[in-house]
């Protein structure tokens, strides 16, 4: 039996960064990871590879410009037509860079004396966790290692796409996005179910690789989290892409057929229609996963699958906290984002080791989506300051405005910000438009900061900048923007 | 020339005081008079100012300390008025005591000795700042004062429009910055229902309220933190008490109709005078009545003898962010409802400001607590040692009441009497509760 003060069972983002600072406070720490590599979700299957993806499709978007941009090879213009992406490349690209991060992290492990666990884990109770090999679904096979939390153990072992009724995920022709970034063609036809982060992102990367993609959402608008006007910029851009998005609508069989998927649809007026493409993307959404982990048995309180913990991470039975996809705060949805679950990591290794810590305020967290434009958005959205009771003041500024946005020609999208009337208080920042998800880390820091508006209008926005369009959306709020 | 900051003596039967927080650390320019620490003392918990205006040089005494009144807890190098009249008139005033070297107390040499400060050093064992026939620099607070005192745009904004001075707050914040929490929860009491008020509760707020229940067992993984002076005093007090008195509990249910109308009626007038009229005024003004009709709900116990008080001086449990203080009304049977409304607003607004004499916290011959506010239906509360009786007033609320056989709607709510049974016997604590019940059902319009 070894024993730890803290082991943290699943190697994402929120595992390793709460063992990585565990270790840093002087914590002996381990770390429990099925996968025979570290990173989790977002760096191997999710944020990382999708990006290095999208950072593809923008490169073969600027060479499909190559006229507009002067760029010529051999002297001779390069068409449009003429230009596609090697997916064998793109692959081993990506590839490369997942597998250069994963060892990065196995680095930081060594550098924190942080103790990598490969195996299962099984929550036996009293600090106990069982390391096996073996299925995790049934929870057998042989078990390799006891240990013991001398302090605390921490569940964060994330989440895995799930489906929706009448689509059974085959891996083959009916994909998520594990299959979605490996695949070795470019799809003629692809339907994608949802249009949140990971739906639209997909849409942005086949469209741009050549597919003919159909986005199907049941909610009446794309990226239904967002803010109202976000949803409207983003299937006005996408409608110009070629990108075909049915809302209000959804996908009721899919049935593999040869080369391709059978797909029934019914569009938002109730008309039926029937679609044969060669692959179904079902982005649908993330459920927690805790098979195998006899969460259950140990008497941890669960609600629809999640883990339900306190505001400080805390489960209800002493000695096992929880962070990540797989919890609940039991207050609505909470945030599925890897930056979400390192800052809970963080806080609960602090708290392990004694720290003073505070709750997350999750009116603060930044949500960023690569589609192309990208959405960047940070507080509250118009509806929910207005569900709120906020007296909502809105300002708008459009990048297409600004000298920066027309020398990278890319002139869609605006910043939108929320204040509240009463005191000025700035409430959300939400924008669509290129190099949004890093423009919100601004916005992120002022309302992290309860800046009000006034601070914004009066903080200097360098020339010539897509920040720009932050301040004078700030101005606007106040009445004028400068620009426009 | 430097001045030495002493432990103040804060009431007669003080001896030591416990350093809580330095608000001004080595090194900073301090205005006479200006918050420079706060300290807690067996009766109150109080911001002390300082007794000159300068650098501060040297800190005795740190944080967490306890000690003696009289000894010196810091130094002030009674540099900054100095200089700044002298010479320079053409450098801006607040430039001047950033240029000062902090430590160093100023050789007062060069140059004419400035006339302006006749100030020789305050006399060490008067805290309170004596009166100066030339006054020091005028104690203006800028906007970088404002700042440095760790808030944020939108707490400035709030405070300005609430007239609230942040530096009164306890900051929740990393460092102890004030947040729009921290502030809204001061001003919520005259700022409800704005819609933000919800929001606090949803993630943010008080954790360890929402945290599940504790294991019994303290693990290594709890959080462990000294009990602040004010709580073990209040814990020490409530365990006393509960070993001390026999506590009876007795609840009448008292119709507030007739106060309601009272009230109604005289809110302009009170409203033109500046004042609130409360519920809470008339219940003390029946209070005071049913006291001098039953005395010995107005005494204490002293070994085997029973003192009768002939004033009768209420004490007002007010609840603070950090614990509980019971200011007193002192002859409140002297007081009509206007000076009872005034007292009560004025020491509940002090005691929030950490504002309190040692005096105003001493000499209660009964308490009364109002649970009713946070919604509690009634309370059961613990005797306020050495008094004999705590009156509890439950939540006023609109209740279907029969009345004459008929169901009616009026303002009901229950007020409890705590009381101990060593002197109190069950019949003269419902007599007393009665007369109440009597006095607050048949008020009259004076």
């Amino acid at each position: 039996m070894t024993e730890y003060d803290l082991i943290v069972i699943g190697a994402g983002t929120g595992g390793y960064v709460a063992a990585i600072r565990a270790g840093q406070l002087g914590l002996k720490t381990a770390v429990v990871e099925k996968q025979t590599a570290l990173g989790g979700t977002c760096l191997l299957w999710g944020c990382i590879p999708t990006k290095a993806l999208l950072e593809h499709a923008h490169a073969l978007k600027v060479v499909q410009q190559a006229k507009e941009w002067g760029v010529t090879s051999g002297g001779a213009p390069i068409a449009a037509t003429g230009v596609s992406i090697d997916m064998a490349q793109v692959q081993a690209r990506k590839d490369r860079i997942v597998s250069g991060l994963s060892k990065g992290v196995e680095f930081l492990f060594k550098k924190n004396k942080v103790e990598w666990i490969k195996g299962t884990a099984r929550l036996t109770g009293k600090g106990g966790v069982e390391i096996y090999e073996g299925d995790p679904s049934t929870g057998s096979g042989q078990v390799t290692q006891s240990l013991r939390a001398r302090k605390e153990i921490v569940v964060a072992t994330g989440s895995a796409p799930r489906s929706v009724p009448g689509v059974q995920i085959d891996r083959q022709r009916i994909i998520s996005s594990d299959e979605a970034i490996q695949l070795r063609d470019v799809p003629k036809t692809i339907i994608i179910i949802g249009s949140g982060a990971v739906g639209v992102e997909f849409a942005s990367i086949f469209r741009r690789f050549g597919s003919d993609v159909t986005i199907v959402e049941l909610l009446p608008r794309l990226v239904p989290n967002e803010d109202e006007a976000i949803s409207a910029e983003l299937e006005k851009v996408f409608r110009k892409q070629g990108i075909t998005s049915h809302t209000g609508a959804k996908v009721t069989s899919a049935n593999p057929s040869g080369d391709g998927v059978d797909v029934a649809l019914q569009l938002a007026g109730g008309e039926q229609k029937t679609m044969h493409v060669d692959y179904v993307l079902v982005a649908a959404g993330r459920g927690p996963v805790t098979t195998g982990l006899n969460a259950e048995g140990v008497g941890l309180r669960m609600e629809k699958g999640f883990i339900v913990v306190d505001p400080l991470y805390k489960t209800n039975v002493a000695g096992i906290s929880a962070i990540g996809d797989v919890i609940t705060l039991g207050s609505g949805p909470h945030p599925q984002l890897a930056h979400v679950s390192s800052a809970e990591g963080i806080v609960v290794a602090e708290r392990v080791a004694g720290r003073e810590v505070r709750p997350i305020n999750y009116d603060h967290v930044p949500a960023c989506t690569y589609c192309d434009p990208e959405i960047g958005s940070v507080g509250l959205t118009e509806a929910e300051a207005k569900a709120r009771g906020y007296d909502v003041r809105i300002g708008t500024f459009p990048f297409g405005v600004l000298g920066r946005a027309k020398m990278a020609a890319e002139p869609d999208g605006f910043v939108k910000i929320v204040a509240d009337k009463k005191y000025d208080e700035l409430l959300g920042v939400h924008m669509i438009g290129a190099r949004s998800t890093e423009l919100v880390a601004e916005a992120t820091a002022a309302l992290r900061l309860e800046s009000t508006v006034e601070e914004l209008i009066r903080t200097i926005h360098a020339h010539p900048t897509m920040a720009e369009a932050v301040g004078e959306a700030a101005h606007a709020v106040h009445g004028a923007a400068i620009h426009i | 020339m430097p001045t030495d900051v002493v432990m103040p003596q804060m009431g007669e039967s003080i001896a030591e005081g416990t350093i809580v927080r330095w608000i001004k650390k080595v090194g900073d320019t301090v205005d006479r008079d200006e918050p420079l620490f706060e300290i807690s003392t067996d009766k109150v918990d109080a911001e002390i100012p300082s007794p000159a205006a300068g650098v501060v040089s040297e800190i005795r005494a740190q944080e967490g300390e306890t000690v003696a009144v009289n000894s010196v807890v810091a130094v002030i190098g009674g540099a900054a008025s100095a200089k700044a009249p002298a010479a320079k008139a053409a450098e801006p005033a607040a430039a001047a005591p950033k240029a000062q070297e902090p430590p160093k107390p100023e050789p007062q040499a060069d140059g004419a000795p400035p006339k302006a400060v006749p100030e020789k050093s305050v006399p060490r064992d008067a805290p309170a700042p004596a009166p100066q026939a030339a006054p020091p620099p005028a104690r203006a607070t800028t906007t970088e004062d404002v700042i440095r005192q760790r808030s944020s745009p939108l707490v400035r904004k709030i405070a300005k429009e609430h007239h609230v001075d942040i530096s009164q707050l306890h900051g929740s914040g990393i460092a102890g910055r004030v947040t729009k929490a921290d502030i809204l929860a001061f001003v919520g009491g005259q700022d409800r229902g704005e819609g933000q008020v919800g929001r606090a509760g949803r993630v943010g707020g008080d954790t360890e309220r929402e945290a599940f229940a504790e294991p019994p067992a303290k693990l290594a993984t709890d959080r462990t933190e000294k009990m602040s002076p004010m709580r073990k005093r209040i814990a020490e007090h409530m365990v006393l008490s509960k070993h001390t008195s026999a506590h009876v509990h007795s609840v009448f249910e008292v119709n507030f109709s007739r106060v309601a109308h009272v009230r109604d009626a005289k809110k302009a007038e009170f409203d033109r005078s500046g004042a609130k009229l409360t519920y809470l005024s008339f219940i003390i003004r029946a209070a005071v009545e049913a006291l001098q009709a039953v005395p010995v709900v107005n005494a204490s116990v002293d070994g085997e003898s029973v003192v009768y008080h002939k004033d009768v001086n209420i004490g007002i449990a007010v609840a603070l962010d950090w614990g509980l203080i019971v200011p007193v009304i002192k002859n409140a049977d002297e007081k009509n409802l206007l000076g009872l409304s005034r007292a009560v607003a004025d020491l509940a607004a002090r005691a929030r400001g950490k504002h309190l004499k040692p005096e105003e916290v001493a000499g209660g011959t009964f308490t009364i607590t109002n649970p009713g506010v946070f919604g509690a239906l009634f309370g059961m509360p613990i005797i306020n040692q050495p008094q004999v009786a705590i009156l509890g007033i439950g939540n006023i609320e609109k209740r279907p009441v029969v009345i004459d056989d008929a169901i009616a709607i009026r303002p009901m709510a229950y007020l409890s009497l705590g009381y101990d049974h060593r002197v109190i016997d069950g019949a003269v604590a419902d007599e007393f509760m009665s007369k109440m019940k009597h006095s607050l059902e048949n008020w009259d319009l004076p």
